[in-house]
C-alpha cells in the first residue's frame, strides 16, 4: 500500500505484552513496513503503565534509539508515585522520551484529584504532548479531561480512542470546549465519528490524529478507514501525520 | 473459506426520531443491496425508533421492512416496560406481526433491568419461543452482569448481550456468559482483541456476531462493511468463525434461515 505523499505517523501503540495481547518490536516495525507507517508513538504495555515505569520507560527509549527515527518514545509513570514519578519524568526525557502516556484506569487515579499535575507541568515545560486513554469509565470520560486541559492551556493532549464507543457521543463537546485537546482516529468509523468530527466547524481535521492502537486492534483496518474516509488530501495528510508531526522533536 | 454471516445485530434507519448521529435514510431494497456487498446472508434488524419512543405503530413499521425479504431479515420490535399495555404489545409483536425477539436499551429507555415491569414481557418472549436482545457495556443500566440477573429470573428466555462489553467492561461479559446458561454475547462494537478472547473462554455455542448496521451516514453502511470483513482478519479459526458467524445465530433463531 502507498498513501501517496503524505507522512504516516500513528499516534499510539503499546509495544511488549499486554494481558490478552502483545506487540513485540519486530511485528510493529514489520507491520509498520507493509501498510507504508514512517513512524508510531510507543508506549509500553499495560503492566510497565501500572506499576513497572521505568522498565518500560526503558523499553521504549531503547526502543527508539535503536529504531533510526520510526519510533518515539512515551514515557510513563504512575502519578501515586509523587516526587518518584517526577524523577521518573527526568529519567526517561534523559533517555530520549518525547511524549507523556496517561491511563487513569490503569493508573487508578481521578482526572482531577490533582495526581496528575505536577506531571502535567513538567509535560507543559518540555513541550510534550499527552495522550490520554478515555472511554466508558469514570475516570476515563471525554469531558472531565477536556476540563483538566482547560487547566494546562499549554499542553497539548490527544483523547486516546476518543470516549470508544458509547462515549463517541461527548467527544465533539469535549473538543469544542477544550481548544488545545486533539481526536484520535482508533476504533472510530469515518461514516459516523470520524465524518462528525471533520464536520463539525470548532474540531475539523487538523484536530484529529491518526492511531492503530495496537495490538488491540487490526492495524491495516484502522489505517484503511482512514482511506476511505472522503476527505481532500491536504486534510487526510494532516490526520495522517502532520498534525502531529507538528508537536514532536 | 467463505464463510456465510448472519449479523444478529442491525438497525432499522431512525424514521422519526432525530439523534447525535446523522443516519442516512435506506430502504429495505438499499439495505439488502448492502447486506450482499458484506457477504451477509441474513439479519437480526432491531428496532431504532422504538428506543427512542416505543410505540406499537415503531413495531409496525419495523415489521413491515422485514417483511420486504423475510428470507434475509428478521425483526426484533421494542416496547418499554414502563408503558401501559407493555406485554399486550409484546404479544400483537409475536402474534400478529411476525417478530421474534424483543430489543431493549435500557439506557436509552430508561428502564433497570432489575425492574419487576420487564417479567411479564419477557414471560410473552418465553411463550413465543423468542429472544431478547438488549444493549449492554454501559452503566448505569446496561452492564452485562445487570443483564444476566435479568435472564436468571427468565432461565428459558435466551438472552443476548447486544455488544459484548464494549471496551472497558467485555471481561465482566466474559464471566456473566459462563455464569449464566441461557446469555449470549453478541461480538458487536468490541475491540478485536477482546472478540478473541471471548470467543477462547465462553461456550462456543453462545458467541455471535452483529455489526451495528443502520447507524452510517451512508446508505452503504460503510462501517458495517468493513467489520463484517474485519473479523475475518481477526486471527481466528474457520471452524470456530464459521459457528459464530453462522451456525449459532441459526439455531438461536430455530433454523432461519433455510
Ligand atoms: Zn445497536
Amino acid at each position: 500500500m502507498t498513501i501517496s505523499g503524505a507522512r504516516v505517523v500513528d499516534a499510539h501503540v503499546r509495544v511488549g505484552e499486554c494481558r490478552e495481547a502483545a506487540l513485540p518490536l519486530h511485528t510493529l516495525l514489520a507491520t509498520m513496513d507493509r501498510l507504508g507507517i514512517d513512524a508510531a508513538l510507543i508506549s509500553p504495555p499495560e503492566r510497565c503503565i501500572a506499576y513497572h515505569n521505568a522498565e518500560g520507560n526503558a523499553l521504549t527509549t531503547g526502543a527508539a534509539a535503536a529504531s533510526g527515527g520510526r519510533l518515539y518514545a512515551y514515557a510513563v509513570a504512575n502519578p501515586w508515585r509523587g516526587t518518584d514519578a517526577l524523577a521518573e519524568l527526568d529519567r526517561a526525557r534523559s533517555a530520549g522520551a518525547v511524549a507523556l502516556a496517561v491511563d487513569p484506569v490503569l493508573q487508578g487515579f481521578d482526572l482531577h484529584d490533582g495526581l496528575l499535575d505536577p506531571l502535567l507541568r513538567k509535560a507543559c515545560d518540555w513541550r510534550w504532548p499527552v495522550y490520554v486513554r478515555t472511554g466508558t469509565p469514570p475516570t476515563a470520560l471525554p469531558l472531565p479531561l477536556a476540563s483538566l486541559a482547560r487547566r494546562h492551556p499549554d499542553v497539548t493532549f490527544i483523547m486516546g480512542r476518543s470516549g470508544a464507543t458509547d462515549f463517541w457521543i461527548d467527544a465533539i463537546p469535549a473538543l469544542r470546549y477544550a481548544p488545545n485537546l486533539l481526536a484520535d482516529t482508533s476504533y472510530a468509523p469515518w461514516d459516523t465519528v470520524l465524518s462528525g468530527f471533520g464536520a463539525d466547524p470548532s474540531v475539523g481535521p487538523e484536530r484529529v490524529v491518526f492511531s492503530t492502537d495496537a495490538p488491540y486492534t487490526v492495524p491495516e483496518v484502522e489505517l484503511e478507514r482512514i482511506l476511505d474516509w472522503p476527505l481532500p488530501a491536504a486534510d487526510r495528510a494532516r490526520v495522517l501525520g502532520e498534525n502531529l508531526t507538528r508537536l514532536l522533536p | 473459506m467463505d464463510i456465510p454471516i448472519i449479523d444478529f445485530h442491525t438497525h432499522t434507519p431512525a424514521w422519526d426520531h432525530a439523534s447525535w448521529l446523522a443516519g442516512a435514510a435506506f430502504t429495505p431494497a438499499d439495505f439488502t443491496a448492502f447486506l450482499d456487498s458484506a457477504g451477509i446472508r441474513a439479519a437480526v434488524v432491531l428496532s431504532h425508533d422504538g428506543l427512542f419512543h416505543a410505540t406499537p405503530e415503531a413495531n409496525d413499521r419495523l415489521a413491515e421492512f422485514v417483511a420486504a425479504d423475510p428470507d434475509r431479515m428478521v425483526g426484533f420490535g421494542t416496547v418499554n416496560a414502563r408503558y401501559p399495555g407493555a406485554a399486550e404489545e409484546m404479544e400483537r409483536c409475536f402474534g400478529t406481526l411476525g417478530i421474534r425477539g424483543l430489543k431493549i436499551h435500557p439506557w436509552l429507555q430508561g428502564v433497570s433491568m432489575h425492574e419487576p415491569s420487564l417479567d411479564p414481557i419477557a414471560e410473552v418472549v418465553a411463550a413465543h419461543g423468542g429472544s431478547v436482545l438488549c444493549h449492554d457495556g454501559t452503566p448505569p443500566y446496561a452492564t452485562a452482569t445487570q443483564i444476566a440477573a435479568f435472564a436468571r429470573r427468565h432461565p428459558t428466555v435466551p438472552v443476548v448481550l447486544g455488544h459484548a462489553g464494549l471496551h472497558d467492561t467485555w471481561r465482566e461479559a466474559i464471566a456473566a456468559v459462563t455464569e449464566t446458561a441461557n446469555l449470549y454475547i453478541c461480538l458487536c462494537g468490541v475491540p478485536p482483541y477482546a472478540g478473541r478472547h471471548i470467543i477462547d473462554r465462553c461456550p462456543p455455542e453462545r458467541v455471535l456476531f452483529g455489526s451495528d448496521a443502520g447507524l452510517s451516514d451512508q446508505v452503504g453502511q460503510a462501517y458495517a462493511v468493513a467489520r463484517a470483513h474485519e473479523i475475518t482478519r481477526w486471527g481466528v479459526d474457520d471452524t470456530t468463525l464459521r459457528r459464530v458467524l453462522y451456525d449459532n445465530p441459526r439455531d438461536l433463531l430455530g433454523g432461519w434461515p433455510q
